[in-house]
């Protein structure tokens, strides 16, 4: 089963919106659990995503993205 | 408090990633000597950035990167900075990262009878809604990185202050730069900022704004940290 990758819904206050400043690992590619997968930037923020799961990453949103919160950017399997 | 003085912005930014990794509470007030443009790293994907980034550093300006969020900031012995790390507490959000180095700053403004608010700032370098405010002026930038870890995020909340304005070469670097990140946007306006030395007059050591600074700073991470003790 795949986990997904979401944006934290918790992490902000406000309904801003978030950018996909980084992919850190290559779709298709085999992760960790913990690994330093992506980053995103809010409100001057710059935020790391790890995985949440070890397994093959599938990147759902490109690099430059806008996303929202809890959105799924990609997912593990 | 770690109060450090640099050769070049590159050291200090690299300091403030070495505590970031340490996963401890630290606080770090840091001054570059080097004239410099700092800006995100992402900015720097852009060949029109890289472009106008050669051309910064013909005209005497290093450009380097940092990997916090923001636009393009000036460094150099005119601006302080204030590095704050700690590890989220339960329920800490983005704003409580700024509310912490806003507030440190406030503080430290209120003990020589100066008022700040914050807000955003047209025409200000590296805009957004937590700039630390005098009379409407900018006289600092914000911005935080989060690093993940095994035990929750880690916060590192940034305030670069403006000791004095930057001159005029800086300036026109800095707005060609910050053009060629955010197309379209208004011309930087060294009028829309304010700094320490214009604040302070001349009677006023800005040495003892940083003393005031460090107190107000290390009193609220301890604060917040003695308060996550008790809470667990």
């Amino acid at each position: 089963m795949a986990t997904e990758i979401i944006i934290p819904s918790d992490l902000w206050e406000g309904d801003e919106e978030s950018v996909i400043t980084a992919w850190l690992a290559d779709d298709g590619a085999q992760v960790k659990e913990g690994a330093l997968i992506a980053e995103i930037m809010t409100a001057k923020v710059q935020h790391e995503i790890s995985a949440p799961a070890s397994g093959t990453l599938s990147i759902a949103k490109e690099q430059d993205a806008i996303v929202a919160k809890g959105y799924v950017i990609g997912t593990i399997e | 408090m770690i109060v450090a003085g640099f050769n070049t912005a590159c050291d200090g930014i690299a300091r403030e990633m070495a505590l970031l990794q340490l996963e401890q509470p630290a606080a770090l007030l840091w001054s570059s000597a080097t004239p410099t443009l700092v800006l995100p790293a992402a900015l720097m994907r852009s060949p029109h950035v890289q472009e106008a980034a050669a051309q910064a550093e013909r005209a005497g300006f290093p450009v380097v990167t940092r990997r916090s969020g923001g636009g393009i900031v000036p460094q150099g012995p005119g601006t302080l900075n204030l590095a704050l790390v700690l590890p989220a507490p339960p329920g800490f959000q983005l704003e409580d990262g700024y509310r912490l180095i806003c507030n440190s700053l406030a503080e430290a403004l209120t003990r020589f009878d100066i008022r700040s608010t914050t807000g955003e700032c047209a025409r200000s370098f590296c805009d957004g809604t937590w700039n630390v405010l005098v009379e409407g002026r900018k006289l600092a930038g914000t911005a935080q990185r989060w690093r993940s870890s095994g035990s929750g995020p880690i916060v590192l909340a940034h305030a670069a202050i403006l000791v004095t304005r930057p001159d005029a070469a800086h300036w026109s670097v800095m707005d060609q730069l910050h053009r060629a990140a955010f197309p379209g946007s208004a011309k930087l306006c060294c009028e829309a900022h304010v700094a320490l030395t214009d604040l302070m007059g001349e009677g006023t050591n800005p040495e003892s704004f940083s003393g005031a600074l460090a107190r107000a700073a290390e009193d609220r991470l301890s604060s917040l940290i003695s308060r996550e003790v008790k809470a667990a």
